[in-house]
């Protein structure tokens, strides 16, 4: 899901990277309601975890698609919270850019914007709605529906640029076909950690604290 | 809880075991996949639109594609894997106390 330089046209670029800009900074203002110098181990080990597990390309034998790996933002939604969430994915997305070519720096904007913002507001949104029901449930779905709205993001931003030839339509069906089954890996992920934390330390959730206002 | 306590905590030394672990399942996964030809929808999308040859990287590094320059790729993954994780750590942990401290 990390787009490369070259795919996005350079104002699309721009517009996102703004946007990511402006978020990223209402995030680390209203991170701090929460945040407590102790947490920032379980914040630099969670942004730690996602980057190792997002190392880890599953071999699935799916056409169109033959690899997934885990993104994590509905889980950093999830542990952390939606604002210290989408500081962690940033970091993430920011070192494997800077560090490793993957994703690339005209559109380092446009891919914090789909899995460090839009993955991780969309997964944390739909946790906390879907919790009072079923909270592992709503983990998966969180997870699931997280990847593919990021996808979307993404498809939206290709689509609309000249190098795709402005197949938004071609690329949609590419990117939210593909991350649809791809999104279940995500979910099943998500709720299986989401699952472990909770049996170790229920302490650490935000909602074992209070809400957190988006 | 300091951030010492919280290392010499079993929890704490649990999840850097944990990482270490997904380090090194790193190039096994990579294998993996590499045998059942890697492809994301985000390439499909490009092939499929004309795009592939558009990708046109602005800057280089030595790590691209998670390889250092010397190794095979197994350990190349794994020592991107490792030093990758240790830097999102860092940047966090220093993240997270300066938030802290600002407010």
């Amino acid at each position: 899901m990390h787009i490369p330089d070259g795919y996005v046209d350079l104002p699309i670029a721009a517009v996102f990277a703004i946007i990511a800009g402006v978020t990223l900074a209402i995030a680390a203002r209203r991170s701090g309601d929460r945040l407590e110098g102790s947490q920032a181990p379980l914040v630099g080990v969670t942004a730690a975890g996602i980057f190792a597990a997002q190392m880890l390309n599953w071999p699935l034998p799916i056409p169109g698609g033959t690899s997934a790996h885990f993104v994590g933002g509905a889980f950093a939604g999830i542990v952390l919270g939606p604002h210290l969430g989408v500081l962690a994915m940033s970091a993430v997305v920011v070192v494997q850019a800077l560090l490793f070519g993957d994703g690339g720096l005209t559109v380092l904007g446009a891919n914090v914007f789909n899995m460090a913002i839009v993955e991780v507001y969309v997964g944390y949104a739909i946790f906390r709605i879907g919790r009072r029901w079923n909270d592992v449930g709503a983990a998966f779905v969180a997870g699931w529906v997280a990847a593919g709205a990021g996808a979307i993001g993404v498809a939206v931003q290709l689509g609309v640029s000249s190098a795709f030839n402005y197949e938004l339509l071609t690329v949609l069906v590419i990117m939210g076909g593909g991350h649809a089954v791809l999104g279940v890996v995500e979910g099943v992920i998500t709720a299986i950690v989401y699952q472990a934390v909770i049996r170790s330390r229920p302490d650490i959730l935000p909602s074992a604290t209070r809400e957190v206002a988006v | 809880m300091s951030i010492r306590e919280y290392w010499t905590h079993p929890w704490g030394r649990r999840v850097l075991l944990v990482l270490v672990v997904l380090a090194l399942l790193a190039p096994v996964f990579g294998a993996a996949s590499e045998r059942v030809g890697y492809t994301e929808p985000l390439e499909v999308a490009a092939e499929e639109t004309g795009a592939s040859g558009s990708a046109d990287p602005v800057t280089s590094t030595p790590l691209a594609e998670y390889s250092v320059p010397g190794l095979p790729a197994p350990l190349g993954t794994l020592a991107s894997a490792l030093l990758g994780s240790a830097i999102v750590l860092v940047s966090m942990l220093a993240l997270s106390r300066l938030l802290a401290r600002g407010q």
